[in-house]
């Protein structure tokens, strides 16, 4: 199999595409294509196989996002420059049940933190937010994303995860050899 | 068919080297190819080549600057082209800004963590990224 991940296009087969979760299906087969370029609130990356290009096998999606400095408490305003806080947002991954427990999760969301360094080195962002389902979480926690405190019990459970970080595991690649 | 770009004469070809350049088509590109030129009243393979490849230069250079190639129809539709190569060049670098709902505290945590010294990387994330 040789995977490719790029951008959603228009043609590609979404609806065929079952991770499993019926929102995220559904995000991808209605939403995704409308959202990336219509609405320009999200940006879709689909991995394919070479041999079957148009069949989504999982996708992630990204967004930057800010919180208002005037949102910020005072305590941690001090030190900072006067913007708002920059951040990127990793709002969807699935991978199709077909093609689960194969790595490709792992693929796709080492190609979004390439991407988020990329738009980090040019917009100066700190963090990469990401919506974790609640059965998820574990799985996001291995790859160093920290729950943050103070979401709704219920519903997605908010994770941070430093750029600094993400650089810092592209520098120490002989660890683990 | 065989496209070839021929080369000028010998005395031209003295003072600048020109290359050559061939291609296999299929027969529906064969077909294609001969129709573009019926269409633009191109005579040679030559002259068909530099004009698709100005206009393919000038559409990769619009992508890598960001910009969106599109069509406007005379009614005002438009369609925007989406070419799997070219966006190989495009920039990723414009992703959609959003907004997002922050309760007080998700916002003191997320400051505290991005305050703080960043966390060294788990082996999943070495690996993960020493692909």
């Amino acid at each position: 199999m040789a995977i490719t991940i790029r951008r959603l296009e228009e043609l590609d087969g979404t609806l065929g595409f079952d991770c499993g979760n019926e929102p995220l299906n559904n995000y991808l087969s209605k939403h995704a294509w409308i959202n990336q370029q219509k609405c320009s609130i999200g940006v879709t990356y689909v991995a394919v196989d070479e041999t079957a290009p148009r069949t989504v096998l999982g996708y992630f999606t990204l967004a930057t996002s800010s919180i208002p400095r005037d949102r910020l408490p005072k305590k941690h305003v001090r030190g900072l420059p006067p913007y708002d806080l920059p951040l990127i947002l990793l709002a969807r991954l699935a991978v199709d049940k077909r093609f689960a427990g194969h790595g490709l999760g792992r693929v796709l969301l080492s190609e979004a933190f390439g991407t988020a360094l990329r738009v980090a080195g040019e917009v100066g962002c700190r963090c990469i937010v990401a919506d974790a389902y609640r059965n998820m979480v574990g799985w996001y926690a291995k790859f160093g994303f920290i729950p943050i405190e103070g979401g709704a019990d219920t519903g997605p459970q908010r994770m941070f995860l430093d750029i600094r970080t993400i650089r810092a595991a592209i520098g120490s690649g002989s660890a683990f050899d | 068919m065989t496209l070839t770009a021929k080369s000028k004469p010998k005395a031209a070809a003295r003072q600048i080297r020109k290359s050559k350049f061939q291609a296999d088509l299929a027969p529906a590109e064969d077909t294609m190819v001969r129709a573009l030129k019926a269409e633009l009243q191109l005579t040679s393979n030559s002259d068909f080549l530099s004009d698709a490849l100005t206009l393919f230069r000038w559409a990769v250079s619009e992508r890598k600057r960001g910009h969106r190639i599109v069509s406007e129809s005379s009614s005002g539709e438009r369609k925007i082209l989406v070419f799997p190569r070219l966006e190989r060049v495009a920039p990723e670098l414009d992703l959609p800004r959003v907004q997002m709902d922050w309760s007080a505290r998700e916002i003191e945590s997320l400051l505290e963590l991005s305050q703080g010294q960043p966390a060294e990387p788990t082996e999943a994330l070495i690996r993960a990224m020493r692909r």
